[in-house]
C-alpha cells in the first residue's frame, strides 16, 4: 500500500516538475564586412570606405518553444552592424533562406540594424558614386543578404534544448542629443555651452535589458543586449566598423568564451546617440585616465553592466519559458505635409536638383514635396509597418522599424504587463525618424517633416498597437 | 516675514567689479591642508521626522545620521590664502535660521577662520529630524525630542566635529573624477492634457512623457594625507536621498554608500554626501520597477542599500583611476557672495486659490496632522501675495559659495534646484569638473523647489496641494526667471575664477 502510494506520489511530482514547453536555441555568426571599398551609410555626403576598423557582423538567434514533438512557436532575430534595414533587404533574405528552413514561417524572421553609420549602403541611387573601384550597393547587399542568410540557416540548424534567463543592469551611454534654447527651438547636437541653451529636450533611458542563452548545462550560448541607444559614437570617417558594439562583443568574449554570440539591439532612442552634449572635459579626461578610446569607454559600461544584470540572471536560468510571437501588419498615418514645409522643401530641392553631389539633399526634400502632392490627390497610403511582439518567459520584445524617439519607448514599457520590456527599433524596415511631439514644436533634424514620414500621431498609435500586443500575450 | 532690501544696482555692479578684481590665483604653488571629522547627530530619544506632510515620529534607528566636515585651507608657506569648511549633514533641510544659528554657536571658536566660509547642506533624507519648532503643530510632537531642544544638541555635536576637522587640519593631497551611478530618477510625469504630476502613474494610458531629463553623473573629490592614504570624500550627484520614509530615523542610502566606503579604503574615512541639482528627481523608478526590484531582491539587498551599492561602487572606480592623478599644489579660492534673485510673483488667482485654502482649513473644527503643513504652505503663498503688492518681497536673497579646488568649480545653493539649471551652469561652466550642491544653507526664508519654465506651466495652483507639486507658487520662492538669474551670476562667479571663456 505504502508502495502504491509512494509510487503514485512520484508520478505526480514528475508529471508536475515537467517543463510545460521546452527551449530550444540556437545562434550563429557572421562577418558582413566587404573587401572592397563602398559608400558608408549615415550622412548627407558621400564616404567611400578606404579601410576596415573592426568587422561588421550579422549575429541570429534561432528559438523555439517544443511541447514533445508538438512545436509551439518560433523565431528568428538577426542583429545586423547595419545604418538601418533598407528596402528590400528583409524580403531578399527570407526569399533566400525559405527553402532551406523547413518547419519555419519566415514571417517570424526579424533584422534588425545597430545603426552603425560606418556600414555599406544598401540601396541605390542615394549618392551618386565613383564609376569604378568600389562595391555598388546592390552588390553589397546581394552578398550581404546571402552572408545574413547562412548565419540564420546555421543557427536554425544548431538549435538545441536551452534555458534562456534575463536581467536588467544599468549604462549611462545614450545621451538626450537635443539642446533646447529660449525661443523654445531645439537642434540636435546644438551647443549647450550658450547663454541662450536652456536645457535637454527629454529623457535619457540608461537601462540596459539583457537576455541569455544556454545549453542545459548552463554553458553562455549567446546573449542579446538592448541598448537604447544607436551605436554611432564613431560616425564619420572613411572606416568600416560596428562601432561601441565591437569592443562590447570582445569584451564580453573574454570574459565569458570566445564564442559567444552577442546581439546588439537598439532600443528606443530617435532622440539619442553617445555623443556628449555635455560635461565633455570631465569625461574625457577620465578616458584617458583608463587608456581607453571613446568607443572602448562605451563598450566597458555595457560590459560592466552586462555582468551587473548576468550575476542575477545566471541564478534563475529556465528551460520551460513560454515563448510566443505575434507578427502583425499595421497601419500608421503619415505625418500631414504643411503648406510652409512644402514651400520650404520645394526651394530646397530645386537648389540641389542639378548637382549630382548633392543627390541626398535633393531627396530628402524632393520626398517632402511628393508627398504633399500624394496627400493632396489623396492617393496617400497609410504607412504599413510590421509589427513583431515576443513573449519569452516574463520578458516581452517589440520591435519597430523607426528611429523612434524615447518618450515612446517608455510608454511601452510602463504599460507593459512583462517584467522586462525590450525594444528594438529599425527592425525589418526603414520608417525614418518617430519624434515626439515636443519634439516636433522644437523642430530641427529629426523632428522637421524631412526627417519623418510617421508623426507623433501615429507614434501614439504604434504605442497602443503595441501595449494592445503585448497584453495579449500575457492573456492566459 | 522678514524681506530683505533689495540691493542697488549699485552695490552689485560693486561686487562684481570687486569679485572680478580679486579672482586672482595664486601666483605659485599652494599647499592644501585638509580636516575631516564626522558626528553622529542621532540622540538617543524619539524625534518627530520632517519631510511629509504629517508629522511622523520615531520610534527607532534604522541608521544613524552624521554629519560630515571637510576643512580646507590652501597656504603659501606661512600665509594663508584660502579657506573653507563643507559640511555635509543627513538632514531633510538646512531650514531658515539654522545656519546662521550655527556660526554664531561657533563664534570664536575656529582660530583664524572667518566664519562666513563655511556652510551646511543637506542630504534630503526625510527620516530627519524636524529642525523648526511650529513646522508641526507642536502638539503631535508627543513625547519626542522638541525641535527646540534638538538643535541645540545638534550643534554641540556639529561644533565638535567641526572643531576637530579644522583643528586636525594637515597638509594632503587631493584628486577629482568623475563616474556615473543610476541614483536619481526624474519623477514628473506628464500626461496628455500637459499636466505633470509628481511620482504620477506611468502605466496609464494617458501617459505621455517624463518631464524631463535624468543626470547619471557621480562627481567625487577624494583627499589624502601627506602619505597619499585616503581621509575623505566628497560625493554629489543629482539624486536626494529618499529610498526610505518610515517612523525610523535614517540616512537613507548615504548609509550604506558610506559603510561600503569605509569597508573598501579604511574605516577613518569621512564621506560628504552631496546633492546636486535635483529639483525634481528622486530615487524612485518612475519606468522598469518591477524589472529593477526583481533584481535589487535577488541580490538580496533593500532598494536602499542598492543605491548605496551603486553609488560605491561608481566611487570605486572613480578613486581607482583618479589615483593616477593626485595632486598638492592646487589652488582654492573661495568666494561668498550675498545675491538677490527675482521673487516669483504670486498672481491674484493664486492669491485667491490660497486664501480660500488657508480660510477653509481656519473654518474647520479640527485639524488633521495634515492640514497644519497645508495651511502653512498656502499661508505663505498668501502672505507673499500681499507684501508683493505693498511692493515688497519682490526678491529672494540667498548666500552663493562658488570655490575653485584645481580644476574643479563648488557652487552651492539653498533649493531643491530642477535639473536643468544645474545642467546650464555644468554646460557653461569653464572648470573640468563642477560639483554643484543644492540644499545648502538656506538664509532667512524658505527657498523651496526652483522649477523650469516646462514644469511651472504643467498644471496651475489650486486646492488640492499635490496639483504640480514641486513647481507652483505655493512650494517656489523663486521661479524660473529666478532661476536663469541663479545660473547666470553662479557662472559670473565661476568664470571670474577661470578667467577664461566657457568652453563645451
Amino acid at each position: 500500500m505504502k508502495a502504491t502510494a509512494a509510487w503514485f506520489l512520484a508520478v505526480v511530482l514528475t508529471a508536475t516538475s515537467l517543463p510545460a514547453a521546452e527551449l530550444w536555441v540556437g545562434a550563429a555568426g557572421t562577418s558582413i564586412t566587404p573587401d572592397q571599398s563602398v559608400a558608408l551609410d549615415g550622412h548627407r555626403n558621400l564616404r567611400m570606405s578606404n579601410k576596415v576598423e573592426s568587422p561588421i557582423t550579422a549575429t541570429a538567434l534561432a528559438l523555439e518553444s517544443r511541447d514533445k514533438e508538438k512545436v509551439l512557436d518560433q523565431a528568428i532575430l538577426v542583429s545586423c552592424d547595419l545604418v538601418a534595414i533598407r528596402d528590400g533587404i528583409l524580403e531578399k533574405v527570407r526569399e533566400k533562406v525559405k527553402s532551406r528552413l523547413p518547419g519555419f514561417d519566415v514571417k517570424k524572421l526579424i533584422v534588425s540594424a545597430t545603426h552603425t553609420h560606418n556600414a555599406p549602403v544598401t540601396l541605390e541611387g542615394r549618392y551618386t558614386l565613383p564609376a569604378q573601384g568600389n562595391m555598388k550597393p546592390s552588390e553589397y547587399t546581394e552578398f550581404m543578404t546571402t552572408k545574413v542568410s547562412e548565419a540564420i540557416v546555421e543557427s536554425w540548424k544548431n538549435r538545441r534544448v536551452g534555458k534562456a534567463g534575463w536581467g536588467q543592469g544599468w549604462a549611462v551611454v545614450a545621451q538626450n542629443r537635443r539642446a533646447v534654447y529660449a525661443d523654445g527651438t531645439a537642434q540636435m547636437y546644438g551647443a549647450t555651452n550658450k547663454p541662450s541653451f536652456r536645457g535637454l529636450e527629454g529623457y535619457e533611458d540608461h537601462s540596459l535589458d539583457v537576455l541569455f542563452f544556454g545549453d542545459q548545462k548552463d554553458h553562455l550560448l549567446a546573449t542579446a543586449v538592448n541598448v537604447p541607444c544607436p551605436a554611432q559614437e564613431a560616425e564619420g570617417g572613411l572606416s568600416i566598423l560596428a562601432d561601441f558594439w565591437h569592443p562590447a562583443r570582445e569584451g564580453l568574449r573574454k570574459g565569458y568564451g570566445k564564442d559567444l554570440l552577442v546581439l546588439g539591439w537598439t532600443g528606443a532612442g530617435g532622440d539619442q546617440s553617445p555623443h556628449l552634449m555635455f560635461r565633455k572635459p570631465a569625461e574625457e579626461r577620465m578616458r584617458k585616465l583608463r587608456g581607453l578610446t571613446r568607443l572602448e569607454e562605451v563598450a566597458r559600461r555595457i560590459v560592466d553592466g552586462w555582468q551587473d544584470a548576468y550575476e542575477v540572471a545566471r541564478k534563475d536560468m529556465r528551460q520551460d519559458v513560454v515563448l510566443r510571437h505575434c507578427v502583425r501588419e499595421i497601419e500608421l498615418p503619415r505625418r500631414k505635409v504643411t503648406e510652409a514645409e512644402v514651400a520650404e522643401a520645394r526651394k530646397e530641392a530645386a537648389k540641389y536638383a542639378g548637382n549630382p553631389a548633392q543627390r541626398w539633399n535633393y531627396r530628402w526634400n524632393q520626398g517632402v514635396v511628393e508627398r504633399y502632392e500624394a496627400q493632396k490627390a489623396g492617393s496617400e497610403k497609410p504607412f504599413t509597418m510590421e509589427l513583431h511582439v515576443l513573449r519569452l518567459g516574463d520578458v516581452a520584445i517589440a520591435t519597430n522599424p523607426f528611429e523612434l524617439f524615447t518618450d515612446f519607448g517608455l510608454q511601452i514599457k510602463a504599460r507593459s504587463p512583462a517584467v522586462q520590456t525590450f525594444i528594438i527599433q529599425l527592425a525589418c524596415d526603414s520608417g525614418g525618424y518617430l519624434p515626439s511631439e515636443r519634439a516636433v514644436r522644437g523642430g530641427g533634424y529629426s523632428a522637421v517633416i524631412q526627417s519623418s514620414r510617421v508623426g507623433p500621431e501615429g507614434g501614439q498609435i504604434l504605442v497602443e498597437e503595441t501595449v494592445r500586443a503585448i497584453q495579449d500575450l500575457w492573456k492566459k | 516675514m522678514r524681506h530683505p532690501k533689495p540691493l542697488s544696482s549699485l552695490v552689485v555692479a560693486m561686487a562684481l567689479v570687486l569679485t572680478l578684481g580679486q579672482a586672482v590665483l595664486p601666483a605659485r604653488a599652494a599647499e592644501l591642508w585638509i580636516g575631516a571629522a564626522t558626528a553622529n547627530i542621532t540622540p538617543d530619544k524619539s524625534l518627530p521626522l520632517t519631510g511629509g506632510t504629517a508629522v511622523r515620529v520615531s520610534n527607532g534607528v534604522l541608521s544613524p545620521i552624521t554629519a560630515n566636515v571637510l576643512a580646507l585651507e590652501s597656504r603659501e608657506g606661512q600665509r594663508v590664502v584660502d579657506q573653507a569648511i563643507l559640511v555635509s549633514c543627513d538632514l531633510c533641510v538646512i531650514r531658515p535660521g539654522i545656519q546662521d544659528g550655527f556660526r554664531k554657536h561657533l563664534a570664536g571658536r575656529l582660530s583664524g577662520f572667518d566664519l562666513n566660509k563655511l556652510f551646511l547642506a543637506a542630504t534630503h533624507t526625510h527620516d530627519a529630524p524636524v529642525l523648526m519648532q511650529d513646522r508641526y503643530d507642536v502638539k503631535d510632537y508627543g513625547d519626542a525630542m522638541q525641535p527646540k531642544d534638538y538643535v541645540p544638541w545638534m550643534y554641540r555635536q556639529l561644533a565638535q566635529a567641526v572643531e576637530k576637522a579644522w583643528e586636525g587640519r594637515a597638509a594632503g593631497a587631493v584628486a577629482w573624477g568623475l563616474g556615473h551611478a543610476v541614483a536619481g530618477h526624474n519623477r514628473r510625469v506628464v500626461y496628455a492634457d500637459g499636466i505633470a504630476r509628481m511620482h504620477g502613474n506611468t502605466n496609464d494610458p494617458q501617459f505621455r512623457n517624463i518631464e524631463g531629463y535624468e543626470d547619471h553623473a557621480l562627481h567625487v573629490l577624494c583627499f589624502y594625507d601627506a602619505q597619499k592614504r585616503l581621509k575623505a570624500a566628497a560625493l554629489t550627484l543629482a539624486c536626494t536621498a529618499q529610498c526610505a520614509s518610515g517612523t525610523k530615523v535614517s540616512a537613507d542610502f548615504w548609509h550604506d554608500v558610506r559603510r561600503l566606503i569605509r569597508q573598501r579604503h579604511g574605516e577613518g574615512v569621512c564621506v560628504l554626501g552631496f546633492c546636486a541639482p535635483a529639483g525634481d528627481q528622486t530615487p524612485r523608478v518612475q519606468v522598469g520597477r518591477t524589472s529593477d526590484q526583481r533584481m535589487f531582491e535577488s541580490r538580496g539587498l533593500t532598494y536602499t542599500q542598492e543605491i548605496g551599492r551603486r553609488i560605491a561602487v561608481a566611487f570605486d572606480d572613480v578613486a581607482g583611476v583618479i589615483a593616477k592623478d593626485i595632486r598638492t599644489d592646487v589652488p582654492l579660492v573661495h568666494r561668498v557672495r550675498q545675491i538677490e534673485l527675482p521673487a516669483r510673483i504670486v498672481t491674484d488667482a493664486e492669491y485667491a486659490v490660497a486664501k480660500k485654502v488657508c480660510d477653509d482649513i481656519n473654518a474647520k473644527k479640527t485639524l488633521t496632522k495634515s492640514d497644519y503643513w497645508t495651511r502653512d504652505l498656502y499661508r505663505s503663498a498668501a502672505e507673499r501675495y500681499l507684501a508683493q503688492k505693498k511692493d515688497q518681497g519682490k526678491t529672494y536673497a540667498m548666500e552663493l559659495h562658488v570655490l575653485r579646488l584645481g580644476d574643479v568649480a563648488i557652487a552651492s545653493n539653498p533649493f531643491e534646484l530642477f535639473l536643468d539649471y544645474g545642467v546650464q551652469i555644468e554646460a557653461r561652466s569653464p572648470a573640468v569638473q563642477t560639483f554643484l550642491i543644492q540644499l545648502a544653507g538656506t538664509g532667512a526664508q524658505h527657498a523651496y523647489y526652483l522649477p523650469t519654465p516646462r514644469a511651472a506651466a504643467a498644471g496651475a495652483l489650486d486646492e488640492k496641494p499635490f496639483t504640480n507639486y514641486s513647481a507652483t507658487v505655493m512650494t517656489g520662492m523663486v521661479g524660473p526667471e529666478g532661476g536663469q538669474k541663479l545660473v547666470d551670476l553662479t557662472l559670473d562667479e565661476i568664470n571670474a575664477l577661470w578667467k577664461s571663456p566657457a568652453k563645451k
